[in-house]
């Protein structure tokens, strides 16, 4: 009797460790950013409910339109990424000798952390004489150095570009893995239709990869929405002038963090988690239409 | 590298030049890739060598140091706690590691190899977790460690909240899947229990799955940045990208020290990455297909 018991609860004593974490680290606060959305709270008093105030004021606050704008600007990232890193796959899939080590050196910018890569980026693109400006000097495509950090118009393109460079390598490898699994005899067959080494890898590479660009799409697209790292590495901290490079977590970070405004950034989380909801789903609808 | 098969340049006329030029186009290309990401690194390494005559910018850029030195490396080694960043570092990515991974791989094996009342839902909300920012936690993640569980300020707050994955389970469940029922029914005839086959029959057969989580854990802990620059507030808890922020606030006005700095927090990776680079690399496919 006890013995049948045990063996029922068997599967969720092996559960119960994550559910418990999950419900403690990961639903219990979400339930309760949706409350703090409703409510004034700076962390020393507590927290008073405000109703839809916190929303509200979303609606009139420019910097929040911003950071939503760029948010969304931001998911260019994706196809730059899917494109570039298929034409490194299928570069490195050849079985020349030595190519370990240029996949290896690929990867490097993948792990070595938003925080070394942001010192390097901001020596690189330098307005005082940084490698970028010297090279765009001396090939005459500009007369004067471009103040690359503190221009407003570029704190977002050069986080996009340090987001890109960060992530090719990593996707790089999904893809790899993706050509390795297509048939040979497909590529032999497009070569005997006369197909060259581009229209080879037209007709055969990239449908055959369809799985993996899904995959990369939603997964690249995902993080492109909650970026931070490569923002607040660059601006140190500021956001851009004119919160320039203001993103959708950066803000929620600086309300909640800098500002003490912890009800006001709730809500900037709760439309934060609507837009990665309303993402994913329209993300699984193109799975499943691409399994029919 | 199943692709051995590259076609032989016969018949076609346009696959008459010789083999090597071939592949010479192939190797400019990857020079050329290897130059847009190791460059930067480079060109970190060569200012953090430079000495105080040595111009960091100019036009045009001096790439080469003309009188190299390690000075730079002593004085941000004198001034900061270097070495006690990265033991905070490894000690937090070591013990999110071993958490992690034994509550994913617990949790993965009744989602592969039971029936339960109860798994679809428990599979749905796994799967809906999956897409949660954890940035979206970190409010009510900072409330919680601040007054309830009173971990703020110490590397329990950097732990505590990684062990849950919801990739992680996938990836194991993933793997398990592909363990023969045979081979459970088999230690369940011989009368282990379901914790003993888990362990002993199980965690053994899918051992390269388990790496690649734990690279992919270790990694992703050893490279936190928001979470514990809001957690850390003792100087000598700082983990290796909380330290280095801090390290390029003190040295606003040399980038030489900076440089150096930054080039020391690369180096153990840099060197975890060459000796665990299969794993790193490795798994990926299994994660398209999951």
């Amino acid at each position: 009797m006890s013995n049948t018991l045990r063996s029922r609860l068997t599967p969720y004593l092996f559960l119960l460790p994550a559910l418990l974490f999950m419900a403690t680290f990961t639903l219990y606060p979400l339930a309760s950013v949706g409350y703090l959305s409703f409510t004034e709270y700076n962390i020393l008093r507590p927290a008073e409910p405000v109703g839809l105030a916190n929303y509200q004021r979303l609606l009139g606050d420019g910097v929040f339109w911003l950071s939503l704008r760029n948010s969304f600007t931001y998911l260019l990232v994706t196809p730059v990424i899917i494109v570039s890193a298929i034409a490194l796959a299928i570069i490195v899939n050849r079985p020349l000798l030595g190519i370990g080590v240029f996949r290896a050196l690929y990867y490097i910018p993948v792990i070595t952390g938003a925080v070394a890569v942001g010192i390097a980026w901001q020596f690189l693109f330098d307005g005082s004489g940084g490698p970028i400006n010297g090279m765009l000097l001396s090939a005459g495509v500009i007369e004067k150095p471009i103040i690359f950090l503190t221009e407003p118009g570029w704190t977002l393109p050069i986080a996009m570009m340090m987001t890109t460079w960060m992530g090719v390598g990593y996707y790089m490898v999904v893809f790899l893995a993706g050509l390795q699994s297509i048939p040979e005899d497909l590529y032999d067959a497009a070569r005997i239709d006369g197909c060259n080494e581009f229209q080879k890898h037209w007709h055969v590479s990239v449908p055959g990869l369809r799985p993996s660009i899904v995959f990369v799409a939603v997964i690249s697209s995902l993080s492109a929405l909650k970026v931070f790292d490569e923002i607040y590495v660059l601006t140190n901290g500021t956001g851009g002038i004119l919160n320039s490079g203001s993103t959708m977590v950066f803000y929620l970070w600086k309300q909640a963090f800098r500002l003490q405004n912890v009800g006001y950034a709730s809500a900037i989380a709760m439309v934060l988690l609507v837009i990665t909801l309303t993402f994913s789903i329209i993300n699984v609808r193109m799975l499943e239409r691409g399994e029919r | 590298m199943s692709t051995v098969a590259e076609p032989m340049p016969t018949g076609r006329t346009r696959s008459v030049r010789p083999a090597w030029t071939r592949n010479l186009f192939w190797y400019g290309l990857l020079l050329l890739a290897s130059i847009v990401t190791v460059l930067p690194f480079l060109w970190l390494l060569m200012t953090a060598l430079k000495g105080p005559s040595d111009a960091v910018f100019g036009f045009p850029p001096q790439f080469l140091p003309r009188e190299p030195t390690l000075a730079n490396f002593t004085r941000v080694w004198e001034q900061l706690p270097i070495w006690r960043f990265f033991l905070n570092s490894l000690f937090v990515a070591a013990l999110t590691v071993t958490l992690n991974v034994t509550v994913s791989s617990l949790a993965a094996y009744p989602l592969a190899k039971m029936n339960f009342p109860g798994r679809e839902v428990i599979f749905y909300l796994l799967l809906a977790t999956l897409i949660v920012p954890a940035e979206l936690t970190f409010i009510p993640g900072y409330i919680l460690a601040v007054q309830v569980f009173q971990y703020y300020d110490t590397l329990w707050a950097l732990i505590f909240p990684s062990v849950f994955s919801a990739f992680n389970i996938f990836l194991l469940r993933q793997a398990y899947k592909t363990v023969p029922n045979d081979l459970i029914d088999a230690a369940r005839i011989d009368g282990a229990n379901e914790l003993r086959i888990w362990w002993s029959v199980l965690t053994p057969t899918i051992r390269p799955s388990l790496a690649t989580a734990a690279v992919f854990t270790a990694v992703t802990s050893w490279n936190a940045l928001l979470w514990p620059s809001l957690m850390l507030r003792t100087r000598e808890l700082y983990t290796l990208p909380v330290g280095l922020m801090a390290l390029r606030g003190m040295f606003t006005a040399d980038f030489r020290l900076i440089a150096a700095g930054a080039v020391m927090v690369i180096i153990p990776i840099l060197i975890a990455f060459i000796f665990a680079q299969r794993y790193f690399v490795a798994g990926l496919s299994g994660a398209v297909k999951g």
